[in-house]
Formats: C-alpha cells, structure tokens, sequence
C-alpha cells in the first residue's frame, strides 16, 4: 500500500478528501463521501471487495479523529486516520496502532501521501448494525 | 411530566395512565393554545392535575431570547405578556428586560401578581369546564384549577440576587395574600453559582420561611446531575432541606434525574416531594433556551442511570458481551416490557434503538449526510426511557442500603470495562448521600 500522489499545495478540507479519494482509487478502491452513521457522518469509506474501510480526515486535530473512529469498530473492517498535520505524532502512532488503526499521512513538504501505519482487520464487527449500515450505503453514489 | 409538544401527548399515559402525578405545563403554552392543553388533560392524563409555569422570568432577559428569526416576539410569548400585563406588556413593547426596579410601585407589583395567579386560575379550568369529557363528570371549573398557583418569579444569579431577591419576595408576599383558595408554589429559579453561595443559600432559606405558601418549585440552571460536583449537589440537596422544613413544605424540582429521585427517598432524607421532567428529556435545563441542535438517538441505561448515545450504548454492551444473546441483554441490560417487545428474542434488534434515516444537512458551503432518528427509533427510545422512570419511581421506596447497592452495581458493572468516567456520576452522587470522613479520602 505504498502509493504516492503529488499535489501543488497544503489542502483544505474539503481539497484533502477529494485528494484522498484518488490515492484510495489508485489502490484500487471504490469511495463514498460523507456516510451517516448511527447520528455520524464518516468522511470516507472506502470498499474493496466485500471490506469496507472507513477514514476519517483531519488536518490537525487527530484526537477528535480517533473518537470518531471508536463507533466505528461496531461497523468496519478497517479503520483510518489521515491527517494533513505537519509530521505525524508519535502519540497517534501509538494509540492507532494500540486500536489497529492505519494512518495516511499527507506530507506538507513533499505533497504525497502515504501509508503511516496500516490498519488491522477488525474482528469485532457487529453484523446487526453492518446489515443498517450496508442498507445505508446503498442509497450512496460513489464518488469516483 | 412536563409538557413539551401536542406530538407527545400520548406518552403522558405510558406505561400506565397513572405512572405521572402531574402535568407541569408552560404558560406560554397555555396562552396559546389553552384549548388544546384543557382537552389533553381532561382525555389524555388520568386525573387532571396540573400546575402552570408562569415563566415570568423570560422577560428579564435579553429580549432577542423571546423573539423569532425574524425577531418578532414569539406568539405564545406575546399572548402570555398581554395576560400578564404591566409592567411586562410595555417592556415587550418597548424591547428591553425587566428589571427590579419596573416593581418598585407595590400597586403595579400587586396587580401584576393578581393577573398572574388568575391567568392559572382560569386559563384551563374554564376551558375544561367545557371539554366533552367533563360533560358526564360535571366538574365545576373551581374543581379544575391547577393543583398549586405559582407566584411570579425571577432568575437569581449570584451577581443579580441583591436585585432581584428582593422583588421576588414581595411577589411571593403579595401572591400568599392574593391565593384566596388556592394552594401556593413559591419558584425558585437560581444559578450554580448563587445556589452555591452559602450567603444566598441562606437569605432564601430565612426569608422565604415566614411566606405563607405550601411549597416551593425549585429549577437551577442547566444543572446536569451527571457532570456536578459533590459540592453542587450537596448544596442543592440542603438547600431543598431547609425549604421543606421537616415535610411542612412541598419541594417539587422542576428538572431533575435519579438523583433528585434519590434526594427524594428516605436515601436523600426526602429533600424532595416531586421530581419533573420532560419526556426522555429536561433532567436539566437552561434558564435561557439554547438551541436543540440535530436530533440524536439515546438509550436510557438502567445501571448508569442515563441517557447515552445510541452507538455508545451499542459499544459498551457489545464490549461487555451483553448483545450475544437476548437472554444476556435482558439480565444485564434491561427487561422493561418495552426492551421485551423490541428484542423480541434477537439481541440484533437493539438497532431498532438507533435505526435511522439520512438526510442532507447544509453545513458551511455544501451538505452533508446526516442520520436522523426515524419516528419508530425515538418512540422505542422514549417508551423505554419512561418505564425505566416509572421502576425508578418506584426503587426508590426501597431501603437506604439497597439503592446504594444499586449504584455500586452500577459501578462494578461499568467501571473495570470503560473507566472511572463512566461512573464518576454514581460515586458523586454517593459521596452526597452517605459522604465520606476527610480521614478516609486516604488523600
């Protein structure tokens, strides 16, 4: 999972998950944007396969990040944070990979992205609420 | 209860049409729709009783607080103030609060009062005199008054109380010389920080004694039970003591949750006579409305004695292993008849507690998706949430030793799995009701 994309200059949000989503193409997923669920809105779930992977996005604050994600256990296979901060906290590392959490990093020097940490399937995935969840998605159009 | 909006009426009669003793309605509401609030209570509730609001402190505020989008004053706020009269009808008029001094002449306070406890006097009762539902039972509209008149009031603050206490007074006074037949609730409405003000504290205790009423209505603002300290809720606690004066007085707490229940119970040395609320919602309240925000599913847990998130809950229970079977939902969780209904022998169902639909929000420049309850979800959540009241009601006749016990489950259940801010709530509430010697904080 080593893909790189260039970009021009430090995104906003909204640029960061546009951005997101072709390096998620370009290794070969499909990507829904702004997927309620249970009262919260994923910035991207990202499916290959039968998988779904769920990513939240931040510049900067990375700890709302991984509280958003703490729902997610319940519904993903794979869960990650991308964060556009300047270099990726040691703290993050350590708490993502204490939960199994992969985490994209989009460099403000060299512009790329790139896998951090890759995430470990979730085996905790609550088939009751997945059943909501697939319903949920596919009243969703892909964004690519 | 508290009535909140003609959609809920319904579950005033949940789970039994005599699981509430009494409908707390605002007089906002009831000047604007007195009609519909007189059927709903002659044919929705099993005994009509009821008191009113007279929410006479909105118009202390800024006068944006009363006003709609467009800024025009709000039609039931309107129709109160044109009841109520002057002094509040020229501050509406003129777009400023009121203040203490508007009560400086006892002439305008004492009318002011006057049209006060007769706008509850008759602003129902005569309309229910007329329901068809009185046609057979033929109450008179006397029989029909609200259980209590409640004097006019104003929000104290620790800054404002100087001001303001003193006109309160003189209105409790002069509405204890003008209730003729009828019983009188005296509102407190205070701040956390007055509340915690032992110099305050007292004042009230001392000078509301010698009123001539049969109890008091008390409401803090936007005190959150589960987030208070000891302190706060001790001070909350003695403060509702010293108004009961022994059980002479009535101490209703207008917005409350279990520990209001438990200050309630021989626990709490019966602080409180009643406890209100609204439907699944109001255990705390801001003096001045903030908005509601976008509505979210939440499930009333038993052992915590709050309402979480939907997910929250979701996660906590299937961490504990508690969403494995029905069998193991029902005895860690919860066996209320409505709890049965919806897991119907699938731990699964639980989803039918947070089931909802998307919909595009506007936020900043674009929309997102956003999940909003459906009606099934909100009405399994709230029917749950009032038969976990009406056991509570219940539980709390239950010995001192058994309601601890029950917290400490509680504690025992939660704690080891999720953390002490799980729970924190339930070791604050037992530090107020059996507090521990400064010797043994080990500290």
């Amino acid at each position: 999972m080593n893909n790189r994309f260039r970009h021009k200059q430090m995104p906003g949000e909204y640029e960061m998950v546009s951005s997101l989503t072709e390096f998620l193409v370009a290794g070969g997923y499909r990507v829904r944007h702004e997927v309620p669920n249970m009262g919260q809105s994923v910035d991207l779930v990202a499916t290959r396969g039968r998988f779904l992977t769920f990513v939240e996005a931040k510049l900067r604050d990375w700890r709302r990040a991984l509280n958003q994600c703490r729902a997610h256990k319940l519904v993903a296979d794979y869960i990650c944070i991308a964060i556009a901060s300047h270099e990726v906290s040691e703290s993050l590392l350590v708490e993502a990979r204490q939960f199994g959490y992969g985490v994209i990093h989009f460099n403000r020097e060299t512009h790329i992205y790139q896998w951090v940490n890759e995430p470990i399937r979730n085996g905790d995935v609550w088939k009751a609420q997945r059943k909501q969840l697939t319903r949920a998605l596919r009243a969703i159009d892909y964004a690519n | 209860m508290t009535f909140s909006t003609f959609s809920e009426q319904r579950f005033f009669a949940y789970p039994n049409k005599h699981s509430i003793k009494g409908v707390v309605v605002n007089a906002n509401m009831v000047a604007y729709a007195p009609d519909g609030l007189a059927v709903f209570l002659m044919e929705r509730t099993a005994n009509p009783t009821y008191i009113i609001d007279p929410q006479t402190h909105a118009f202390q505020h800024d006068p944006a607080a009363i006003r709609n989008k467009e800024g025009e004053v709000k039609s039931s706020i309107h129709s109160l103030s044109q009841h109520l009269g002057e002094p509040v009808a020229s501050c509406v008029i003129d777009e400023r609060p009121l203040r203490p001094a508007d009560f400086t002449d006892d002439a305008i306070l004492k009318d002011f009062v006057g049209r006060c406890l007769t706008f509850q006097r008759t602003a129902l009762s005569v309309a229910m005199a007329q329901c068809d539902a009185n046609k057979y039972i033929a109450q008179t509209q006397q029989q029909l008054e609200p259980y209590a008149l409640l004097s006019p009031y104003f929000y104290l603050t620790e800054r404002s109380a100087p001001e303001w206490l003193p006109v309160c007074l003189r209105l409790a006074q002069a509405a204890a010389d003008a209730k003729n037949h009828n019983k009188l609730y005296v509102p407190l409405v205070l701040n956390k920080a007055a509340l915690v003000n032992t110099a305050i504290r007292s004042a009230i205790a001392a000078r509301f004694k010698n009123i001539n009423c049969d109890g008091f209505t008390i409401w803090i603002d936007d005190l959150n039970e589960h987030e208070s300290s000891s302190t706060l809720l001790t001070a909350f606690r003695n403060l509702a003591l010293q108004l009961r004066a022994n059980g002479a007085r009535d101490v209703l707490n207008l917005h409350g949750g279990y520990f209001s229940i438990l200050a309630g119970s021989a626990l709490g040395n019966n602080a409180f006579s009643g406890v209100a609320h609204g439907p699944e919602f109001g255990e705390f309240r801001s003096v001045v409305p903030v908005g509601g925000g976008i509505p979210i599913a939440r499930y009333y847990v038993p052992q915590l004695h709050t309402r979480i998130r939907y997910r929250e809950a979701a996660d906590m229970f299937r961490r504990k292993g508690w969403l494995k079977t029905a069998a193991a939902f029902h005895e860690n969780v919860c066996s209320c008849e409505i709890c049965k209904s919806v897991i119907d022998g699938d731990p699964g169902n639980f989803v039918k507690f947070g089931a909802s639909n998307a919909k595009l929000v506007k936020r900043g420049r674009g929309y997102v998706r956003m999940d909003f309850p459906t009606t099934q979800t909100k009405e399994n959540c709230l029917c749950h949430y009032l038969e976990r009241k009406h056991l509570e009601y219940a539980a709390s006749a239950a010995g001192d030793a058994q309601l601890i016990a029950d917290l400490d489950k509680g504690i025992a259940d939660f704690e080891g799995t999720f953390g002490s801010e799980a729970v924190e709530h339930l070791y604050t509430w037992k530090r107020v009701f059996r507090p521990t010697p400064e010797a043994d904080l080990g500290i």
